[in-house]
């Protein structure tokens, strides 16, 4: 933790300049009495020192994070409407848990995470083309980021277009035979399209990262693999993976916060949490509870649940960062 | 280094004020001066809306020369989020704008009941009821929200039915149907993504299926879930589904402005619109022609009832009650929906304003028949309900439209979503 590390270096840094400049302390000391007395006062105030330096960032932190996450986990003890203020309990809590709504939201958060190897692997085999060079590797290497400079909104706003009923996908769809799917009106299907438009409008980013990866991997090994006949399944499995556990690991935390923290643009164009409510997030339920059924405190206990999941995922990820790093 | 540890505490003083309250202090008064009005909405920056400003700004300061009123328009998906913190916080505007029905009651907490302040205009205006709650009156209504039954003349003549003569009974009209379904056009536009159709459905067909006695329980409160007739709306919503009476996919149509534009390039012979805003009379002139579209009563389901157009105060400027002076507030009310103001929003924005007395003769046959049904009118039967029943109904339609749940579970879960609320 940098706090630990902080107090020795600063220490003999700071007191080896004081003591090396008798003027500097000399001056202080005239204006505050006698010379025992300012030495103690100056050996004090270099053991506060420290601690005086890291109080910016800790009170930024404590002051603007963690007492706002405070007053909402104690707000989420409170009741709404007519008993608004007084304290209910654990009732919010119960009533999220009975809100088949609040499930399914739950629910589709195992999905994201089940989609994550999906997520992390699309951008990964794309980088792995580009890295071996198939033909016409630059023109894909710039269109494959466009999608990431679009925002959101214009994003669903495309995919609106292209996947309703009557819309061009369908008429592909039909041009060859199959019947049209109602993209974003069956919920079987539904969570699956925001999640797909979701990575299609992400993937350039983690694909630049593994690019970044693929520099770092050493070409001798790959053409050594060669030389021994490897296929190109074997070069991936044997060779690139292990050569980019640090760049995956890093990926697929990016990407499992990616989803978690920033899918609610997409939701909230395309289908509105619908339908029937199959593709509501737990940000976009806070959202609803919070803005559309004037219902903050329960909002404040769904925010409390999102922060505890979040924290728990972003826990194991630390781990596997970490794992992932010790490998080497 | 003294200097630093005294910069310090200095900060830590002051973010520690600066982060001393508490989330759910509402008793705390702020909001304006007495010689400045600050109003929220999301309409005041529209270009339609300009003349109606303007005329009800002049009004206000030929009251009070002396007071200024500034409006914010918000942009409206955000603007019940702000509010809510607004209102969190104990402060916010001293006027603001809400949709009648469940957005303004849900939030009666936060306002000043209008009755002394708005009496003397209680007669000339409509659609009190739906800023009322518990006989007391939250908002002054600038214009009236309902659902007519639009439907398009031309196909009607081409599909060989009496384009002045619409249906009167459910069977007549299942038998229209099939005849335009034949020259190739849906019967019903249906936009049911936000789960707002069954809305239109439950208020535009409610008169025609429930009994009076029923109508009037059902907005007064007193709602029985299992009545045949309460259940009959969902069987006709999932009927019309099965039968194809809908455009296809009309769980992930959007209803602004997708089932709309249906209808309006002849795809579909009906829609269940809107009289105010979007959707509605207006819109559906410039795209049909004012004389190819007309406005039919809801069809007859059940022997012995009488079809009423469902209408409503649509949205309505309400006075918070963290507001210095709520008499001053409400002499802005008053001017939002002074004549002269709504003449100008009737004749800019194409709304049905409040006010009763206005003359829209000039805007075609659909607006005149609108105009002429105000009279028998009643209160649109999903306004009563709370906006967490309301969200649930949208999603038990789509579910009843997809064929995954039974009407008798459907009513089953609103009945108890309804009760609890």
């Amino acid at each position: 933790m940098p706090i630990g590390n902080v107090q020795p270096s600063v220490r003999p840094v700071s007191s080896g300049r004081t003591d090396a400049d008798p003027v500097a302390a000399e001056a202080t000391g005239r204006h505050r009495g006698t010379r025992p007395r300012r030495s103690r006062g100056g050996a004090r105030a270099e053991r506060f020192a420290p601690y005086v330096l890291v109080a910016p960032a800790i009170l930024i932190i404590v002051v603007l994070r963690l007492y706002p996450l405070l007053l909402g986990v104690n707000f989420s003890f409170t009741g709404d409407g007519e008993r608004n203020g007084t304290v209910v309990g654990i009732d919010n809590y119960l009533e999220l848990l009975d809100d088949s709504l609040f499930r399914t939201a739950l629910g589709n958060v195992g999905l994201l995470v089940l989609l994550l190897p999906v997520a992390v692997a699309i951008p990964g085999l794309l980088a792995t083309f580009i890295y071996l060079r198939v033909p016409g590797h630059r023109f894909y290497r710039s269109v494959y980021f466009f999608p990431a400079v679009l925002s959101p909104v214009i994003v669903g706003a495309i995919f609106n277009l292209l996947l309703a009923f009557d819309g061009p996908v369908n008429a592909v769809l039909g041009a060859v035979g199959i019947g049209p799917v109602d993209w974003l009106g069956d919920p079987d299907v539904a969570m699956f399209v925001v999640v797909g438009v979701h990575i299609w409008a992400t993937f350039g980013m983690a694909l630049v990262v593994f690019l970044a990866g693929f520099a770092t991997l050493d070409s001798a090994l790959l053409d050594a693999a060669r030389v021994d006949g490897a296929s190109l399944l074997q070069v991936i499995r044997h060779v690139i993976i292990p050569g980019l556990s640090r760049t995956i690991a890093f990926v697929a935390v990016t990407t499992m916060v990616g989803m978690l923290t920033s899918m609610f643009g997409l939701l909230y164009v395309m289908t509105s949490g619908g339908p029937e409510g199959s593709t509501y997030l737990p940000e976009y339920y806070i959202w609803i509870q919070q803005g559309q059924m004037n219902r903050p405190a329960l909002a404040s206990a769904a925010s409390t649940v999102l922060f505890v999941i979040m924290l728990v995922v972003g826990l194991l990820q630390v781990k596997l960062l970490r794992r992932a790093g010790g490998e080497d | 280094m003294k200097q630093r540890a005294l910069w310090s505490a200095v900060l830590v003083v002051g973010l520690a004020t600066a982060g001393c309250g508490s989330a759910s202090d509402t008793g705390s008064s702020s909001g304006g001066s007495t010689d400045k009005l600050v109003v929220w909405d999301w309409k005041s920056g529209e270009p339609s809306a300009k003349a109606y400003i303007e005329k009800a700004k002049a009004d206000f300061s030929a009251k009070h020369p002396d007071v200024t009123v500034e409006f914010v328009a918000q942009p409206f998906d955000q603007y019940y989020t702000l509010l809510g913190a607004a209102i969190q916080s104990g402060k916010g505007p001293d006027v603001m704008l809400f949709n009648g029905g469940g957005q303004i009651r849900d939030r009666v907490d936060a306002l000043v009941p209008l009755d002394d302040y708005v009496a003397e205009d209680k007669q000339r205006l409509a659609g009190w009821d739906a800023f009322t709650k518990d006989g007391k009156t939250y908002a002054g209504p600038v214009t009236l929200q309902g659902h007519p039954i639009y439907y398009n003349k031309d196909l009607y003549a081409k599909a060989g039915l009496d384009p002045a003569s619409p249906a009167t009974t459910w069977d007549k009209f299942l038998a229209d149907c099939a005849a335009i379904g034949k020259v190739g056009a849906k019967c019903f536009a249906l936009g049911n993504k936000e789960g707002a159709g069954i809305q239109f459905w439950l208020s535009a067909l409610g008169s025609g299926v429930l009994t009076a006695q029923e109508y009037d329980d059902w907005i007064a409160g007193k709602r029985d879930w299992n009545s045949p007739n309460v259940k009959r709306v969902f069987q006709l919503w999932k009927d019309a589904g099965d039968a194809g009476l809908n455009n296809d996919g009309a769980n992930s149509t959007a209803m602004f402005n997708d089932a709309f534009a249906l209808f309006q390039s002849a795809k579909a012979a009906h829609v269940i619109g809107l009289m105010s805003d979007v959707g509605h009379w207006k819109d559906f002139n410039e795209f049909l022609t004012p004389d190819k579209l007309g406005v039919m009563s809801a069809p007859v389901v059940t022997a012995g009832t009488t079809p009423s157009l469902a209408y409503d105060g649509g949205i309505g400027y309400a006075v918070a009650k963290w507001t210095s002076d709520p008499k001053l507030a409400a002499d802005l009310v008053r001017s939002l929906t002074s004549t002269e103001a709504l003449q100008a929003f009737y004749a800019e924005a194409g709304a049905i304003a409040s006010d009763t007395t206005i003359d829209v003769s000039q805007a075609g046959p659909a607006a005149a028949t609108i105009v002429g049904q105000l009279k028998g009118g009643k209160p649109a039967l999903h306004v009563a309900l709370s906006s967490k029943t309301l969200d649930l109904m949208g999603r038990v339609s789509q579910q009843l439209l997809s064929g995954s749940i039974s009407v008798d579970e459907a009513v089953k879960q609103l009945a108890a979503s309804d009760q609890a609320g």
